[in-house]
């Protein structure tokens, strides 16, 4: 008879190993964390005590290269080449040849123009690089060798797992409540090196990860999974590739938007700002309501672009799929494929035609105004125009998917349902509302929701078509986004802010729009 | 086995000595002029190749200010001065002057170094010189208009047989700034900050404006629209840079001039006038290299390679006499042009101003602002993007 109790330590050490999994990460973050900042501090200790000895016994200190910078020598015909002596442990000597010239070099000029400072080179190589003014013009500057973080402490970490997978063990081999205080206790038992290493965040989320752990022994969750992930291992391992896509090219963008939306981008640097850049958003900027940069103004053109479209699509695409569905319509295969050609066609390639069509007095919709004796229209001279541009451009794009989608429920209508009514004498126009229209909702509904979630964002079409002439008044949110991240002077943060908004309002339409569709279905 | 060989195989590939990577935006002539100078670089440096990556000019300068402070991007790219300051200031391009000497720094006009500047550094070195200058067709106009009087009055006959007097990118800053510095306009001052709204920038816009209105010139030209029309008869002229020479169909009869006098004030149209620098990235890996790369590039020989075969205005001194640049007729119209430029801001700021003024010309020519008024709010604007540069 074999030991009931090999199965439950089976399954202890299973749920030990999976936490442990996600708080050694954290472990590990926390690691790099303090490994890198001890090497910051070290290596500008050292830079800052070379510096010191250099000017008060004039010698080196091994591991860095310091240096007293004499004031510059400009050159008489260009002034703004300037040459530099310097002294250090090879005595004094033009800084021109040496391997780290340069270094010592630009940064007594940096020192001569914002004054003393301390970094370590953005290269990844460790150095650090320091400079102060010296006495009288003098600048002492230093650069330190590649400093060699810590390395990853193996050793700990494989105590460590040793003694948490022993507690949880014991756990198990003791039974009920134990073995979830053992689950806890182990995992726990990572947190000892994060604390040592001065995280206490990662401490705190190792143990909430050993709080779950041990709450998900209780209510059966661990073993739910783990019978799960093992049952439909084929299944999840078809998926796993898409998942993983999913994460990285979805998920991640996502979050890192949203986190960037409460920093502010300068230069390179990211200063957190809170809410800044959402009340600057929804302020209007303090602009009035009807300029165009006031993000109501722009909110209110995108409530209209989607609605003018969804309107336009579906109307032009039910009208098209009822004359494609006669039975005496001939060359149906062809008609289809030819209105469905302009769905067909990448958007920024239709986008860039109707930009050249719209143009000026050259463009061929106003060379076919000429023909038939009408003036030409300044596409882009004012808001009505370019937004008809924009409207026109994205109804040819988007009727067919419209169509598509009602050709296949009117295949779905029983005959019957239309000869009944032709029978009892209802009119075209009542077999229309009262029969085709029920039928079309439950497809077009779907098609409306998700139709009205692409043009809100359809960039490529006000981007490439009107470009937002005239005067921004035809920009929508997200090509207003765009000009703030890249047109502004780098407001990634506040573009960001933008994406987050956009999408909140995007989330509402999803959850609350769809529910009032659906409610009309049922009625 | 196969694992293994394909991870050995990723591994060398990794470790594969990397040479020095230019970015740039050139196509057509001075493209192939470019890539004539890295075949030069590269057949007496196979050790360290220079590898072009053409980049397209709308996204460039995005991707570096995006790519270099993360480590990535190339060691060198070729843009002009109007983002050095604010390059400098972010710690994307690195400074120079501890390679350049007065020898080096002597072979580029004085003009060309100075935009390379910035803050008491050098930059970047000097690798060709735009501005705007006038294509008269010679079948349409005998002589180039002296003054805009002449210009204009070339419109009439234009308009009967449905072409214009001129040709060009109205609506861009780059394109209007003749106009903005002949009536004695300017976008900053010499201090750095915005001077944009001012009378004489106002009535430059007005100009503009009337040139439309009279249908003296097209309604928001494009530089394809204008090469067309040129190319068609349909414009007499067309101010243009010194790329706009390949864009002409053969057989079109042409020349260029200097750009007329502005009647109304007497003062020559000044265009801006961008230098465009060969930039070092501050992560280069290997900056003694790269720079060795700058300096081969805008050695005299190479610099007239790419002015005979890219028809680049090339700002190196000795080949301003050079006979066979002298003869070339784009080359030595513009050098003639460059005596009236204005250089075009570099500081720190001036990035924010195209995409601004791009609107409110747009607004003014089409007749929904008034050029003055616009001109304020148009200042407000950029002062508020530029306030935290």
């Amino acid at each position: 008879m074999s030991d009931p109790r090999g199965p439950v330590v089976q399954r202890q050490l299973r749920d030990f190993v999976a936490a442990a999994i996600v708080a050694l990460a954290i472990a590990t973050a926390a690691f790099v964390a303090e490994r890198n900042a001890e090497l910051a501090d070290h290596q500008l200790d050292l830079a800052a005590r070379a510096m010191q000895q250099l000017v008060a016994t004039r010698t080196e200190v091994p591991s860095a290269h310091a240096a007293i910078v004499e004031p510059a020598i400009a050159s008489s015909r260009h002034p703004f080449l300037r040459h530099r002596r310097a002294f250090d442990g090879s005595g004094s000597r033009p800084l021109a040849t040496g391997p780290d010239d340069k270094l010592l070099y630009d940064a007594a000029n940096r020192v001569e123009r914002t004054g003393a400072f301390a970094e370590l080179l953005p290269d990844g190589s460790g150095r650090a690089l320091a400079g102060k003014p010296g006495e009288g013009k003098q600048i002492v500057v230093v650069v330190t060798d590649p400093g060699s973080p810590a390395p990853f402490p193996l050793l700990v970490i494989v105590g460590v797992l040793g003694l948490g997978a022993a507690l949880a063990a014991a756990g198990a081999l003791i039974g009920r409540r134990a073995a979830r205080v053992g689950t806890f206790a182990g995992v726990a038992s990572l947190a000892i090196p994060a604390i040592l290493w001065h995280s206490p965040i990662a401490a705190t989320a190792i143990a909430l990860v050993a709080i779950a752990t041990a709450l998900a022994q209780r209510v059966g969750l661990a073993d739910r999974i783990a019978n799960s992930l093992i049952r439909d291992r084929v299944a999840l391992g078809f998926l796993a590739p898409a998942g993983l896509a999913m994460l990285v090219l979805v998920a991640a963008p996502f979050i890192i938007g949203i986190v960037l939306g409460f920093y502010d981008h300068h230069h390179g640097t990211w200063t957190f700002v809170g809410l800044s850049n959402f009340g600057e958003i929804l302020s209007g900027g303090g602009r009035a309501l009807d300029d165009p940069l006031n993000f109501w103004f722009i909110l209110g053109v995108t409530v209209l672009w989607t609605a003018c479209n969804m309107v336009l699509h579906v109307s032009i695409g039910v009208a098209l799929a009822l004359v494609l569905s006669r039975k005496w319509m001939r060359g149906k295969g062809v008609f289809r494929m030819l209105l469905i050609l302009p769905w067909a066609i990448p958007n920024y390639i239709t986008a860039l035609i109707w930009h050249g069509m719209f143009k000026g007095e050259y463009g061929a919709i106003n060379s076919l105004l000429h023909a038939v004796h009408l003036s030409d229209v300044s596409w882009f001279g004012s808001f009505a125009a370019g937004f008809s541009a924009n409207v026109i451009t994205n109804t040819w794009l988007g009727f067919p998917f419209m169509m598509v989608v009602a050709l296949g429920a009117l295949e779905t209508i029983p005959r019957e349902l239309y000869e009944a009514a032709s029978v009892d004498g209802a009119s075209a126009w009542q077999r229309f509302r009262h029969i085709t229209l029920p039928h079309l909702r439950p497809a077009l509904g779907p098609a409306i929701a998700l139709g009205s979630i692409w043009t809100f964002n359809m960039f490529n079409v006000v981007q490439l078509v009107s470009g937002g002439k005239p005067g921004d008044s035809t920009n929508i949110l997200v090509t207003d986004a765009y000009r703030w991240a890249f047109e502004r002077g780098d407001r990634y943060g506040l573009a960001a802010a933008y994406a987050t908004i956009i999408f909140l309002i995007l989330l509402l339409w999803t959850v609350f729009g769809t529910r009032i569709m659906r409610g009309k279905e049922d009625a | 086995m196969k694992l293994w060989l394909i991870l050995a195989l990723a591994f060398a590939a990794c470790n594969e000595p990397r040479g020095v990577v230019l970015w740039h935006a050139y196509s057509d002539q001075e493209r192939t002029a470019l890539e004539a100078n890295a075949a030069a670089w590269n057949s007496t440096h196979p050790d360290t190749p220079l590898t072009l990556v053409f980049v397209p000019h709308d996204a460039f300068a995005d991707k570096l200010s995006s790519a270099i402070p993360r480590g990535n991007g190339p060691d060198l790219f070729i843009y002009p001065q109007d983002r050095i300051g604010d390059w400098a200031d972010a710690g994307v391009i690195e400074p120079l002057e501890f390679w350049v000497d007065d020898a080096r720094a002597d072979r580029f006009a004085e003009d060309a170094l100075g935009a390379m500047t910035y803050r008491d550094s050098l930059w970047g070195l000097p690798f060709a010189q735009k501005t705007l200058a006038l294509y008269y067709r010679t079948d349409l106009v005998a002589q180039p208009p002296n003054t805009t009087d002449e210009l204009l009055a070339l419109a009439p006959a234009m308009r009967a047989r449905h072409g214009f007097a001129l040709a060009y990118a109205n609506v861009d800053l780059y394109g209007h700034s003749p106009w903005l510095h002949g009536f004695g306009g300017r976008v900053m001052d010499d201090a750095g900050k915005l001077a944009i709204a001012t009378p004489e920038a106002a009535a430059a816009m007005t100009f503009a404006r009337e040139l439309v209105t009279t249908g003296a010139v097209p309604d928001d030209a494009q530089d394809p629209l204008v090469a067309s029309l040129f190319n068609e008869g349909r414009a007499a002229t067309a101010m243009a840079g010194p790329y706009f020479a390949a864009n002409i169909a053969d057989g079109v009869p042409w020349k260029v001039a200097p750009l007329p006098i502005i009647s109304a004030t007497g003062k020559p149209a000044a265009p801006f006038a961008s230098t465009e620098g060969v930039l070092m990235s501050a992560r280069a890996a290997n900056k003694a290299t790269a720079f060795a790369v700058m300096d081969f590039l805008t050695q005299d020989r190479q610099a007239k390679v790419r002015a005979l075969r890219g028809h680049q205005i090339v700002p190196n001194a000795v080949l301003g006499t050079d006979p066979e640049l002298v003869e070339d007729k784009v080359i030595s119209a513009f050098t003639r042009q460059l005596a009236h430029v204005v250089p075009m801001p570099k500081g720190s700021g001036m990035r924010v101003v195209w995409t601004p003024y791009r609107t409110a010309l747009g607004d003014v020519l089409s007749g929904r602002a008034e050029p003055y008024q616009r001109l304020v709010k148009l200042e407000g604007e950029i002062a508020g993007y530029a306030e935290r540069k």
